[in-house]
């Protein structure tokens, strides 16, 4: 039996990462890399979620009337049609002098355009609904007498929900691979160390080293290798989010409400310090497990 | 202390390095093992080191069998034994002080308690002022002196030297026969391998030759040096 000796194994762990500097950065730099790429995806992720969430926030479901339907009774349809939802008969002149509005100093383009450029149109404001709950609601809201279109959206939010959904199953295999790819690609690198030390294993070992003595210090240096990566890759991510988002928020006004808790909730940090020490240690063990059962004795 | 009955050993695609060794060496006693380069000097210590198995025969150690030590046990066993090397095998990258602290480490000593025999050991081989220097930029005769203090760190009950001489000159190779002498004479039995006849002239010990893995001789230096 080897005593566990944390503070002595540490001591040499840390000593011999210092005494190899170069074999200890590529091993840092290695679980770096594959916690930042898994951190950039889990981030983006997160902050795609919630975009969507955000939009359900302000959501407004458009009902725009064929000419010469009735906009009271249509009104009245939508609002027993949407139980409980803010519903407004919303005229084509209002319509038109809310989209001066908008328009501001460019308003003068609508010069010309009578009232009867744009239909009569219910507007039914639904926040807090999902995109699912929209689409459904809008496909109900079809059915309100007159309708000739109903909008709740645009195509965009349509096509970033899919590729979330897919995202989402896709990351898990990526996950998976990546935690695999990291533990080989550590364990390869970590071997670099072990074989450049395979002298002091061996003379360890002469002197009635056991297998758990010898092993310890470079456990504990691929678990230190993997928490300073790790950490590292974190720090690099925070960066990337203090750099991207205000650019994203001034591009894209959904955006507006984009945090860090969004993006790297305190959770996904620790799962990314925690997973990449324990990748260090993963690759770390089968390396010094490889050169062990390669020498002589045990 | 060390017996070795019909111990063959061969590696593949060789022929066999040990042919039907028998030999026994007792506690407290200072032993040569001799004979040309290949005549299976290293092999026998490796064997009796538990470094490799014997292919066939039967070595007992401290009275047990080898071949059924398990191999979670040998780390164990290496306690008992120091071993010295012509190559010296120390760590360039560890000063003195922590090479021969190595065996002190391994037993879970107390730091003062190691800082303590290290001073002692150190001071034994007359390089207590190199404690902080780093083996490369020591001469051969002081690396050796200290693979010596090193082997004798955790006062083993055998020492196996190989060629702990090879690589020096004659007055460093009487300085590190003397603490191996020393050593002999507080009781740990010492078994050194060496192809050097001044010294099996000089030092009237028991004298096993080794040729072509076959066990040659065993006897008192006197007659195998005269007779040889």
């Amino acid at each position: 039996m080897t005593a566990f000796r944390p503070v002595y194994f540490t001591r040499r762990a840390l000593d011999a990462m210092l005494r190899g500097p170069y074999v200890a950065f590529v091993g840092t730099a290695t679980i770096f890399v594959a916690v930042f790429a898994t951190g950039l995806l889990a981030a983006a992720l997160g902050g795609a979620e919630r975009l969507l969430q955000g939009w359900a926030g302000e959501v407004q479901i458009s009902v725009y009337l064929a000419p010469g339907a009735d906009l009271e009774a249509a009104a009245r349809a939508s609002r027993a049609l949407a139980p409980g939802r803010a519903v407004e008969a919303v005229p084509a002149a209002t319509a038109l002098r809310r989209l001066a509005e908008t328009l501001g100093d460019e308003a003068r383009v609508l010069e010309g355009v009578g009232p009867g450029a744009l239909p009569d149109a219910v507007e039914v404001r639904a926040p807090g609904i999902t995109l699912a709950g929209a689409r459904e609601l809008a496909r109900v809201l079809r059915g309100v007498p007159g309708a000739a279109e109903v909008d709740y959206g645009n195509a965009w939010l349509e096509k970033l929900e899919a590729f979330v959904a897919r995202a989402q199953v896709a990351a898990v295999v990526l996950f998976a691979a990546l935690a695999v790819a990291t533990a080989v690609l550590v364990s390869n690198t970590l071997r670099l160390a072990v074989f450049a030390r395979r002298d002091e294993i061996e003379i360890m070992k002469l002197v009635g080293a056991t297998s758990g003595f010898v092993s310890a210090p470079f456990l504990i240096e691929g678990v230190l290798q993997g928490l300073l990566g790790a950490g590292l890759a974190v720090l690099a991510l925070l960066g990337l989010h203090a750099l991207l988002v205000p650019r994203l928020q001034t591009a894209v006004a959904l955006a507006g409400t984009l945090t860090l808790r969004d993006t790297l909730p305190l959770p996904l940090v620790l799962g990314l310090v925690l997973g990449g020490g324990s990748v260090g240690l993963l690759g770390s063990a089968l390396s010094v497990a490889r050169t062990l059962r390669r020498m002589h004795g045990t | 202390m060390i017996q070795l009955f019909h111990v063959t050993k061969e590696y593949p695609g060789d022929g066999p390095a040990l042919q039907d060794v028998t030999l026994e060496i007792d506690k407290g006693e200072f032993v040569f093992l001799t004979g040309p380069s290949g005549a299976g000097k290293s092999t026998l210590l490796k064997l009796i080191f538990c470094d490799e198995p014997a292919t066939s025969g039967q070595l007992l150690l401290f009275g047990k069998n080898v071949a059924k030590i398990r191999p979670s046990a040998i780390p164990f066993v290496r306690r008992n034994i120091g071993v010295v090397f012509q190559d010296f095998k120390l760590l360039p990258q560890r000063t003195v002080a922590e090479n021969v602290a190595l065996p002190l480490e391994v037993r879970d000593l107390a730091d003062k308690e190691i800082r303590r025999r290290v001073r002692m050991l150190l001071r034994s081989v007359g390089l207590e002022h190199r404690a902080d220097k780093f083996p490369p930029s020591l001469s051969g005769g002081e690396q050796q002196r200290v693979a010596v203090a090193r082997a004798l760190a955790a006062d083993p009950t055998l020492l196996l030297a190989d060629e702990p001489t090879g690589n020096l000159d004659p007055d460093r190779t009487l300085e590190v026969m003397e603490l191996l002498h020393g050593a002999n004479a507080r009781g740990t039995t010492v078994v050194v391998a060496t192809h050097d006849r001044s010294l099996l002239e000089r030092y009237k010990r028991r004298v096993v030759v080794l040729d072509h893995g076959r066990l040659l001789s065993d006897g008192d230096s006197v007659r195998r040096v005269s007779g040889s």
